[in-house]
């Protein structure tokens, strides 16, 4: 395993999808990458104007996020990199991790039902099966 | 001059009394508006104030606002995510509430069935204000709010209008049930349409101005304006209102500047008081008690009815929502039923019942009783059901972040002032040495536990990271007024910069709506190419 990409964006498994990259890096002495992929369209319909600001912030709240992983791992001794992107999360994380032919996927199960859940009901295993269809990588849900 | 004088001070004595209660209620666990009408009903007692509650100053004074108020903070996308159960509830729920608490009240009371029914159209407006503070309180899931607000918005619309027509039927004993659907269906969609061409007109015209004040006084024209036009030709006013606020909150909105959102939402937040607080105080103080002592049986009979109507209708029209494919989930049927409220509308409606009909007293305390029950056993209780049914937001972990953000607070103002004595030379020595080592060994230990507290609760993490945004944007609005003050800035850069930290503050204000933008359900593949990727 050479390179992880682990996708995060702060919610209630966040830390346990860190920690389980941050331990699988140090393990393989893989090269690490904190995703976060924010998508203003989840915001609702608004102005053009408003969506670029929208935007804007969700990559700020996503980069504080990242820095706050990456602290995370360098506490740990492993070193990582940070990306922030914008876009649907799904296709945004497939192409990410096919882009930078990662070996593994590490990604959350959500853990509340708000109602509003990218991945929620089934969706997570059949989205775990076609990146490792597609691109190869093995996906751990934690 | 001397009867507006009169006016004026009652105005004023009832503001104050608002405002007492408003500070009060802070200290206790009790909804305010329950709060408020328990106060009116004390001060009715102890000294009866002679207030005339019309159900004109309800209606068209008061009623308005409200309802412009709730719509226009509905998100319409939410509101469509539950618009079969919201509509179930808001036609058929209506009307099975009519035929259910009319059947009981004239078979228990003996009061004819066209004057009953108009009761229990009356009856079946609900007002869930109360329920919705204790939602925000609680942070119930924002969607089942959004549901129950929906529910009372419209079906506040269609009990108005089936009370007017079982009215018209008490008083010339005809009812055509032809006629009654078709005057249902021209009424409420007339109304529908008032408001949304209304609400669409004032949107145009916002969306080409750039001036707070205007706009907010458009929006306020548009309140009151769709409910008189309305009610001018025939329609349903208070629908129309519904469709105004709702379009002018979603619509409308686009085409304003960030400021004036924010100075538009703050206006309408107190014109929303305003209104909420003196509906309710004068509910209480409206209350006769000894007649509705004397009425005692008939408004056990209706509150027994209005249960059981409610149950039938929240049980059955949730399992008719389900086969259409909108599943309610089991924890909100209950929400639904309990947190059914009844309020201003419904005490509007029954002090609006004309003279001539049968049993009319009987009816207002009837009302009366209702409104009481619902305010003050289901309003007070309905927290408890929120958690015991699960319904409640991670509160465990945000009380417990205040508890220990708290601590960490004192500890630190505890050091500064140390530090303070310590540099005017009254603490020295090994006294200061000593007694400043335990407060930054406390102060360790306390940044320590709330860092645990992220570890136990990680979705915190990222609202202390968009709260922590939040203040930075007030921090850096409040330092433009200051440097505007201080002759750094001049009035024109001021304005860009404010606008610009304003939108800022509404780009995070919709991220903290939307849950962090994780609603699965927009962020289809059709949403659009990658926009960008960089690394860090």
């Amino acid at each position: 395993m050479k390179r992880i990409v682990c996708a995060t964006r702060g919610g209630a498994a966040s830390r346990a999808v860190q920690e389980r990259a941050i331990s699988l890096a140090a393990e393989h002495s893989a090269e690490l990458v904190f995703l976060y992929v924010s998508d203003s369209c989840s915001c609702g319909a608004m102005s053009d104007d408003l969506a670029q600001v929208v935007e804007d912030e969700l990559r700020r709240i996503g980069r504080s996020l990242l820095h706050i992983a990456h602290v995370r791992a360098n506490e740990q001794g492993v070193e990582a990199d940070m990306v922030a992107k914008c876009g649907p999360v799904r296709q945004t994380i497939l192409d990410f991790v096919a882009e930078t032919q990662a070996d593994a996927l590490v990604i959350g199960a959500p853990r509340t039902d708000t109602g509003a859940q990218e991945f929620g009901g089934d969706s997570l295993p059949v989205f775990a099966k076609q990146v490792t269809e597609e691109t190869g990588a093995e996906v751990f849900i934690v | 001059m001397e009867e507006l004088l009169q006016t004026q001070t009652l105005v004023i004595i009832l503001l104050l009394v608002v405002s007492l209660v408003a500070i009060a209620v802070r200290r206790l666990r009790l909804p305010y508006t329950v709060a408020l009408v328990l106060v009116g009903l004390a001060i009715a007692f102890l000294q009866p104030v002679a207030v005339e509650v019309t159900p004109e100053l309800i209606l068209a004074l008061l009623i308005p606002p409200l309802v412009f108020e709730a719509a226009f903070q509905v998100d319409f996308a939410l509101l469509r995510a539950n618009l079969v159960p919201i509509l179930a509830m808001a036609v058929p729920g209506v009307l099975l509430t009519t035929f259910i608490v009319g059947g009981i009240v004239t078979a228990s009371v003996g009061v004819p069935f066209a004057a009953a029914a108009a009761f229990g159209a009356l009856i079946a407006a609900t007002d869930p204000v109360a329920v919705v503070a204790v939602f925000r309180t609680l942070g119930v899931p924002r969607r089942l709010a959004v549901a129950v607000e929906g529910e009372s918005l419209f079906n506040d619309g269609t009990a108005i209008v089936i009370y007017n027509i079982a009215v018209g039927a008490a008083l010339t004993g005809l009812f055509d049930p032809v006629a009654g659907v078709l005057d249902f269906l021209v009424v409420s969609l007339g109304g529908l349409a008032i408001g949304l061409i209304l609400g669409w007109m004032v949107a145009q015209v916002i969306a080409r101005i750039d001036d707070p004040l205007i706009e907010v006084t458009l929006t306020t024209v548009l309140a009151f304006g769709a409910y008189l036009a309305a009610e001018r030709i025939h329609v349903s006013g208070v629908l129309a209102v519904v469709a105004a606020g709702l379009v002018s909150g979603n619509v409308g909105l686009r085409g304003m500047s960030p400021s004036t959102k924010i100075m538009l939402e703050n206006f309408w937040e107190y014109v929303a008081f305003l209104a909420n607080s003196l509906v309710f105080l004068l509910i209480g103080l409206r209350v006769n008690v000894p007649l509705l002592l004397a009425d005692l049986w008939p408004i056990a009979v209706a509150v027994l009815a209005v249960l059981i109507a409610r149950a039938v209708a929240v049980y059955g029209l949730s399992w008719l929502a389900y086969r259409l494919g909108s599943r309610v989930p089991k924890n909100w049927r209950h929400v639904f039923f309990w947190g059914g409220l009844r309020g201003a509308i419904a005490l509007a409606l029954a002090l609006g019942l004309p003279g001539a009909l049968a049993d009319r007293e009987m009816l207002l305390a009837m009302t009366f009783g209702v409104v009481l029950f619902t305010l003050l056993a289901q309003g007070t209780t309905i927290q408890f059901l929120l958690r015991r049914l699960g319904l409640v937001g991670a509160s465990e972990g945000h009380l417990e972040r205040e508890i220990r953000w708290g601590r960490l607070y004192m500890t630190q103002a505890g050091q500064r002032r140390l530090l303070a004595l310590n540099t005017e030379g009254l603490l020295t020595g090994d006294i200061w040495a000593g007694i400043s080592e335990e407060y930054r060994l406390t102060n360790q230990q306390l940044t320590a536990d709330v860092d645990l507290l992220y570890a136990q609760y990680p979705e915190l993490e990222r609202e202390v990271v968009l709260q922590t945004r939040r203040e930075a944007l007030k921090a850096e609005r409040s330092a433009l007024r200051d440097a505007l003050v201080r002759g750094w800035l001049s009035g024109q850069v001021h304005h860009t910069l404010a606008q610009e930290v304003d939108r800022r503050l509404e780009a995070v204000r919709l991220i903290e709506e939307t849950a962090f933008g994780s609603q699965a359900s927009t962020a289809d593949a059709n949403s659009g190419e990658l926009n960008s990727g960089m690394r860090i």
